[in-house]
């Protein structure tokens, strides 16, 4: 039992914990005051003002276009629909910026510890630009880079199947030639995917246990395509039509409007481009200092059993940085996907830009409540991931 | 017989192979130790020279600067000195003086000896303003010669290194002046009704890098000390206290800058009766800070839980009470041991007051966008306008890391 913290005597003014309790119930009443004083701040101007306010717009038809959208949208959709979809492409920017500045950002990161001068000052070049510069000028130097680009009729194609204009980059997608054959053959492709992992699994542990080259990668990647391609044939002999086709961009009519095909919009490009440059180079420094907090003889000891310093750095010094690098890279994911809400400033309609427009029709504070719901839920899950992958690799003391 | 190797005599040094000294051993050893380095080095060379080659061919013959020229001194004060602003005077010279108060601060810490970096800064200071100020600004569009004003800049920082030199200067007294030097700032660009000279400027018109470094000095001013509360609070024992402190911070970490500043446009006038005075530049300011306050307190949370907890302990033993072994004992060695955290913070923070264009303020960026869009003419050259924006926020961000790590050096941390 600890002591009560007292200080020079009893008395109830100088007693420490009733000081204490008093200060927390003192800034709690504060708190709850305040919170309510606006709250009957807003209620009084949402009824005198007769500012739209409640739910019920989220099932009227939104009849507004938006720019661009992963999932298809007609502007009949309704608000709620027009949200989901924004939530969409904020989520899909995100998911593909952290994949793609995760890489850039190792790549950089491990050329700035490179031994080679030249390559490790390039890096350390490429870090302290890109980091010190704000996104939103970077994203506008883009943007202006991308308009500056010829208008589709006389842009560049390069190999026939990609289109870089100024309306953004297309290139040929795969579609569906029918619902049914499609799905059946996206099912039986993933099941490959999972046998292929398990193959890679299984020869990996062989190898560990019995010495022998089991060549596990090749083993996994080619269990997948072996039952990709029996999945192919089959569905393609059942259903008397390959399950996908190639769909091509076409540019139509006199301004060019590029149709079939994956059309990535200018403002996406631009969105990406910034967000990816920008957070590459703070993982390039995470990187760096993970990789430094490696023990030298961790290094020396794999140089001494006979590895090279490639294999010492995919075997030993990298997975052991991992786990300084997890928690700060998770905080960047995060950044990231915050960030992408400077995308109204280049003209993409992610969420914040697309709730921006929605408060002209309907009511604001609904729809604030609604984005930092989707926004701190984006957080949580990232969080969650990261914790849960960031346990998986902790020291267990084995 | 073999004609024996020579052998050095006792006690001689030889001097190490040709292959490792010099210039060829340097290259040896950074360059082309291997094959594969060899390889490497190589293609970076190629890089950096094409980068090169392209990168000044169009800096010197293919980029069209003139816009930078046109833009002048708008990037610094946007329209503050336009007709609508000022009308019937010429307000130029308000954020000068400003600025010369704050050049005037380089240079006193300069004069205090502050050592080798705040001369190198204050010499930095100079040599820059000596540059925009040859730079061939339009005259028409500011009605008054901005040479002149900005290299006034330079006699006011002389005027604050010989101050700080003869007549002295203590800490204290910088914070006087400048808390002092701010409240001018402010009165200078507010002004003040019925004073001749001083004709009141709406802060609608505020702009330009002013907007950017008023936005910045407050913020960072501000959110260190709200940050250090609320980190406090965080780690405190008192249940409420700290779910308060983690609600807070978890919910201005967890939504984007941009959407909180939109949030405040749309919700703080609902939120405060109708008479209640805010304006923009108010609620940017305190949304800025709050939002820098919430990472700030993380920062410095991080550098208490590094601390040992036998510091805390020794300084109880010893008979502090607890508020003075937070202040005296646990703060300083705490943000001691996270100063680049907090820098960091620091540099987010200035290059977030470009954010400011969502709730429709001109800052430095969103003026030249807002430029471009209405001259259509300089459509082709906003690259170069970016580029020198990208510089110039490179110039301050740079100087805050370099200040940041000099100042490592100095307290020794890592050292100790």
């Amino acid at each position: 039992m600890r002591r009560l913290l007292t200080y020079q005597g009893v008395e109830v003014w100088r007693h420490t914990k009733i000081i204490q309790w008093t200060l927390q119930v003192v800034s709690g009443i504060l708190v709850v005051v305040l919170v309510a004083w606006f709250f009957t701040n807003i209620v009084t101007a949402v009824q005198e003002r007769e500012i739209p306010h409640g739910w019920g717009f989220l099932d009227r038809e939104y009849q507004t276009p938006i720019g661009h959208t992963f999932i298809p949208y007609e502007s009949s959709d309704s608000f709620s629909y027009a949200l989901g979809a924004a939530v969409v492409n904020t989520v899909v920017v995100s998911i593909v910026g952290v994949i793609l500045a995760t890489m850039l950002g190792i790549f950089i990161g491990v050329a700035r510890l490179s031994s080679n001068w030249l390559v490790s000052h390039l890096a350390m070049v490429y870090i302290e630009f890109f980091r010190n510069v704000p996104l939103l000028v970077q994203l506008f130097f883009w943007f202006y880079i991308i308009l500056a680009l010829p208008p589709v009729r006389e842009g560049y194609v390069i190999g026939g199947g990609l289109f870089i204009n100024n309306g953004g980059f297309s290139l040929p997608f795969p579609n569906a030639t029918g619902a049914g054959p499609a799905a059946v053959w996206a099912v039986l492709a993933a099941g490959g995917l999972a046998a292929g992992y398990a193959a890679f699994r299984l020869l990996t542990a062989r190898e560990v246990h019995t010495g022998q080259k089991s060549y596990p990668l090749m083993g996994g990647v080619g269990t997948a395509i072996a039952i990709g391609a029996i999945a192919w044939i089959i569905v393609s002999l059942a259903a008397g039509d390959a399950p996908y086709g190639i769909s091509s961009p076409e540019p139509q009519g006199r301004f060019g409007r590029i149709v079939g095909g994956f059309t990535a919009p200018a403002g996406l490009i631009v969105l990406l481009v910034g967000l990816v440059t920008y957070t590459a180079s703070f993982i390039a420094e995470i990187v760096r200092a993970g990789i430094q907090s490696v023990r030298r003889g961790q290094i020396e000891a794999s140089r001494a059993l006979g590895l090279s310093p490639m294999e010492t750095l995919r075997y030993v010094t990298f997975p052991q940085s991992l786990r300084v690098i997890i928690p700060p890279l998770i905080s960047q994911c995060l950044n990231l996907t915050k960030n992408s809400s400077l995308a109204g400033a280049i003209g993409y309609s992610d969420l914040t830009n697309v709730a921006k427009t929605m408060t002209q029709t309907a009511p604001s504070v609904s729809i604030f409540l609604l984005i930092m719901v989707a926004y701190l839920a984006m957080s949580l899950t990232y969080s969650l991931i990261g914790n849960l992958y960031n346990r998986h690799i902790r020291f267990t003391g084995g | 017989m073999m004609a024996a190797a020579p052998q050095p005599a006792p006690g001689q040094r030889l001097p190490p192979p040709r292959s490792q000294v010099g210039i060829s051993g340097w290259m040896r050893e950074n360059l082309f130790s291997t094959r594969y380095n060899a390889l490497l080095t190589v293609i970076s060379a190629a890089i950096i020279v094409l980068a090169l080659v392209y990168g000044l061919r169009w800096v010197i013959a293919g980029a069209d600067w003139s816009v930078i020229a046109v833009l002048g001194g708008q990037l610094v004060i946007g329209q503050y000195n336009t007709e609508g602003a000022c009308p019937g005077q010429n307000c130029f010279w308000r954020p000068q003086v400003a600025l010369m108060l704050v050049s005037a601060l380089f240079g006193m810490a300069w004069g205090m000896g502050g050592g080798e970096v705040a001369k190198r800064i204050g010499i930095g200071v100079v040599v820059l303003l000596a540059l925009f100020a040859f730079l061939p600004y339009s005259f028409e569009r500011m009605g008054m010669d901005v040479r002149l004003l900005l290299a006034a800049n330079i006699p006011a920082l002389l005027a604050g290194w010989a101050v700080a030199r003869y007549v002295g200067m203590t800490m204290r007294g910088m914070v006087i002046y400048i808390a002092a030097a701010f409240i001018v700032t402010v009165i200078l660009l507010r002004g003040l009704p019925g004073i001749p000279g001083l004709q009141p400027v709406l802060v609608i018109y505020w702009g330009g890098l002013t907007l950017n470094l008023l936005l910045a000095v407050v913020g960072i001013g501000a959110s260190l000390p709200i940050g250090i509360a609320l980190a406090l609070g965080r780690r405190s024992n008192l249940p409420l206290v700290k779910l308060l402190c983690v609600v807070f911070i978890e919910v201005f970490r967890g939504v984007p800058l941009i959407t909180l500043l939109f949030m405040s446009q749309v919700l703080v006038p609902l939120a405060f009766p109708e008479d209640f005075n805010t304006n923009s530049l108010l609620r940017a300011g305190i949304v800025i800070t709050l939002f820098s306050s919430a990472y700030m307190a993380e920062n410095i949370r991080g550098g208490l839980q590094a601390l040992h907890p036998g510091q805390a302990e020794a300084a109880r033993a010893l008979g502090l009470p607890g508020w003075q072994t937070t202040l005296l004992i646990s703060l300083p060695q705490a943000i001691r041991n996270v100063i680049p955290a907090i820098v960091g913070q620091f540099i987010a923070l200035f290059k977030d007051t470009s954010l400011v264009y969502i709730i429709g303020m001109l800052d430095v960026v969103e003026f030249s966008r807002a430029f471009i869009q209405g001259n259509t003419e300089y459509l082709s050259s906003a690259k170069e306008v970016f580029i020198f924006l990208a510089l110039v926020f490179w110039i301050f961000t740079y100087t805050m890391s370099y200040v940041s790590g000099k100042v490592e050096e100095h307290l020794g941390v890592g050292q100790r």
